[in-house]
């Protein structure tokens, strides 16, 4: 040890030893002591400010995180999945009807592209520059203008009799599923974690948790010196430590509550709002899937094929107890269990119907096939069940944004208010022992 | 001389095409993806015996009158079922093709379904058709999903062991379809380069087996009308199947060619399933009376009258 200090520069040989007897020294004397117990009041005060405002403002950065982006993500993500997924439909529906296209259908799929590529835009914006996301972000992009393309192509070659536009438009409708929907899905799919992270960001719980045990650390710092004074001087108060404890209390309790407060909302928020908003936004692209599987079947009149398949496989997920359709939504929100009871009733009358289309096609009434898979009766079911759970997202979306926007309202106040607090503790802290510290003088 | 060479490949290409054609229920052969690309024919699979793939089974006495089938026939279970299930493509045009403003698939091969459907019930409209995919063509017929395949499909002996096909009903003939500017002459003149054709096609095996200085690429597509798709969008530089769906397709393109003389020849026949002789008869009895009455010619002018008037009908031919 000594050999170690000799071998350094004469400085700091002089310096150190000096720094540290004199600090060790300060705990022998009255006046040292207090002016140790000042330091560490002042220490512990300037912590817990700093702490309240790092945890304060990341926990603020989390919630707008999630509320401002990862939820809007997800909302995107799934407009951009079902406008894609209703624009293969509608495009097979428009090469059933035979003939122009009906002008219906036609606008129907003009504003599916638009959908889906406005929602693009904003969900650009929304992703980092690399990952899971963006790769299904650019995918996307380029995949929309190519398949507008194959379906304009179509439409132009049908215009003029030419059968070869049922070919591009099977082409169009391959690209679709086969790559740009998977996309939409994996751009639905990493939206959903983001959003499922960034209720792990808003909580901001490692800072939360510090700047509680940093504020409780002060509390006993700031009654042990009370304690420490009381005994040593005549009088049983100090008038300004105990506001400042009074102050550290209030500041701990507002924190704890803050922090009980935005968790729950968060949980409200997660388990009410993006929880049920997921598994609705599920249920409309399986109900798309297996309107889009009806139409792929009709248009390639080769009887019950692997279209046909999917299209059970997807009702009977849809339809699945306490699964996407069919759940306790009442028990959330009477009005949206009602949206999704009519939803559900629509969808059950249209699968109904969907047999009964199958039934004609497979028995060799492929006209009256067509006209019930595409007549208005059946439209009407479905569109109903479509708006249905449009209205039930909405109602979802309002939910959570509500609750995120309660999440965030304390935190703010952390922020500004937290460091406030603590250097009014710290000042009272400071006068309250300088008092003493001058009797020495 | 030159006439007599061109004569000797044909025989060589058609004997070729006999007995190294897609095996047995060609499905299981080539794969049934979108688009496969490969350079060489698949591999040659067991060789059928040779045989005459233009020889069918003799009709048995005179045509029964329709809606009154031999008891027990198959044609009096297609009666009682009350309609005809043809299997056919939709976007073949001339042979099977939909019709975009009706919506309704027609053609020459449809047509020829409507006869058999016309014999049996009296009403050619008795008839349900059933898209099969090109390489679903032999399946089809020989498990009994349809009843008969009407598909511009060639007569070869390998499907014979899978399937009863009718008597020849069209005779056409491999050509290649490129775009107007190009300056090949023939499919040799496409050495290293894509052409497409349907999966499951003798077109498809056929372009494999094409004799030039680099190998043609053969790119299969699910259907012809992808094919014309890809060569438009300039995937591939020519489409290579028989000549008359060529020239449905350079009808929808006006700058597509067919080019070169036929390098195959492609009986077209109906394929039935096995379990049912008396229905290939039958369907034999049915195209006899209209190549005799002129129903065949009718059909020819309707729909393939613009490439010149119609040739005699091909021979029958039995076993």
């Amino acid at each position: 040890m000594t050999t170690a200090l000799a071998a350094r520069p004469a400085k700091t040989i002089e310096q150190r030893p000096g720094v540290l007897r004199r600090v060790g020294g300060l705990r022998h004397t009255s006046p040292g002591r207090l002016q140790l117990l000042i330091a560490v009041l002042v220490a512990l005060g300037l912590l817990s400010g700093l702490l309240a405002g790092v945890a304060g403002s990341s926990a603020r950065a989390g919630t707008d995180d999630l509320g401002d982006r990862a939820q809007p993500l997800l909302v995107e993500a799934e407009a951009i999945y079902s406008a894609i997924a209703d624009a293969d439909t509608t495009a097979a529906q428009a090469f059933l009807a035979g003939g122009l296209e009906p002008q219906q259908l036609t606008e129907r799929y003009d504003e599916d592209l638009r959908t889906a590529t406005t929602a693009l835009t904003s969900a650009a914006r929304r992703t980092q520059e690399n990952g899971r996301a963006a790769d299904a972000v650019r995918e996307l992009s380029s995949g929309i203008a190519t398949y507008n393309a194959l379906v304009a192509t179509a439409r132009a070659n049908n215009r003029q009799g030419k059968p070869v536009g049922s070919s591009y438009l099977s082409e169009a409708s391959r690209l679709n599923r086969e790559a740009l929907q998977p996309q939409a899905r994996a751009l639905f799919d990493s939206a959903q974690t983001e959003v499922e992270d960034g209720y792990g960001k808003a909580g901001a719980a490692g800072w939360m948790s510090l700047l509680l045990l940093s504020l409780l650390a002060l509390l006993i710092a700031l009654i042990l010196t009370q304690r420490y004074l009381s005994r040593r001087t005549q009088r049983t108060f100090n008038l300004p430590l105990l506001a400042a404890t009074v102050v550290t209390l209030l500041f701990t309790v507002g924190g704890l509550a803050l922090l009980i407060s935005q968790q729950s909302r968060l949980d409200r928020a997660a388990n009410q709002g993006s929880g049920p908003l997921t598994s609705i936004a599920e249920s409309r692209i399986l109900a798309l899937t297996a309107r889009g599987d009806e139409a792929l079947t009709l248009a390639g009149r080769a009887g019950s094929g692997p279209y046909e398949v999917n299209f059970d496989q997807t009702v009977e997920r849809l339809m699945l107890e306490r699964g996407p359709l069919l759940n306790a939504y009442g028990s959330l929100d009477p009005a949206l269990g009602r949206y999704m009871d009519s939803a559900a009733t629509e969808l059950q009358a249209y699968v109904t119907t969907h047999k009964e289309v199958r039934r004609l096609d497979d028995g060799g009434e492929y006209d009256d096939a067509v006209d019930l898979a595409i007549g208005p009766g059946t439209t009407e079911q479905f569109d109903g069940a479509r708006k249905s759970l449009e209205q039930a997202l909405d109602n979802r979306k309002a939910f959570f944004t509500d609750e995120i926007d309660a999440a965030g309202n304390g935190l703010g106040l952390l922020t500004v208010l937290g460091p406030l607090l603590a250097l009014v503790i710290c000042a009272l802290g400071f006068a309250g022992l300088r008092a003493r510290l001058e009797e020495y003088r | 001389m030159r006439i007599r060479s061109v004569v000797a490949l044909v025989a060589v290409l058609s004997l070729a095409a006999c007995s190294g054609d897609t095996g047995p229920l060609s499905t299981d052969v080539l794969p049934d993806q979108p688009a496969v690309t490969q350079t060489a024919p698949p591999a040659e699979t067991a060789p059928a015996p040779n045989c005459n793939p233009r020889a069918s089974l003799r009709p048995a006495g005179s045509l029964p009158a329709p809606g009154d089938m031999p008891a027990g026939s198959y044609m009096e279970t297609i009666r009682k079922r009350g309609r005809l299930v043809l299997g056919t493509s939709q976007d073949t045009l001339l042979f099977s093709s939909r019709n975009p403003f009706t919506g309704k698939i027609e053609g020459f091969d449809v047509d020829m379904g409507r006869q058999i459907a016309e014999a049996i019930f009296g009403d050619a409209d008795k008839i349900q058709i059933k898209v099969i995919a090109y390489d679903k063509r032999v399946s089809s017929a020989a498990d009994g999903s349809v009843d008969i395949v009407a598909d511009t499909m060639t007569a070869n002996c390998d499907r014979w062991q899978d399937v009863n096909f009718s008597s020849i009903y069209y005779e056409a003939g491999q050509k290649v379809l490129v775009s107007s500017s190009s300056k090949a002459k023939r499919i040799e003149d496409l050495g290293g380069q894509k052409v497409c054709s349907a999966a499951g096609s003798t077109s498809y095996e056929n372009i494999g087996k094409v004799k030039s200085s680099k190998p043609v690429i053969g790119v299969a597509k699910p259907a012809f009308g992808d094919c014309l798709v890809a060569f438009q969008r300039n995937e591939v530089q020519g489409i290579s199947t028989d000549d008359t769906i060529l020239a449905g397709m350079a009808s929808q393109d006006p700058y597509a060619k067919v080019i070169g003389p036929r390098f195959t020849e492609e009986p077209y026949a109906m394929a039935m399933s096995q379990a049912h002789p008396e229905f290939a008869r039958f369907v034999n009895a049915v195209l006899a009376r209209n190549r005799a009455d002129g129903t065949w010619k009718k059909t020819y002018d309707k729909w393939l009258g613009d490439f010149g008037a119609a040739p005699e009908p091909p021979k029958a031919q039995y076993q």
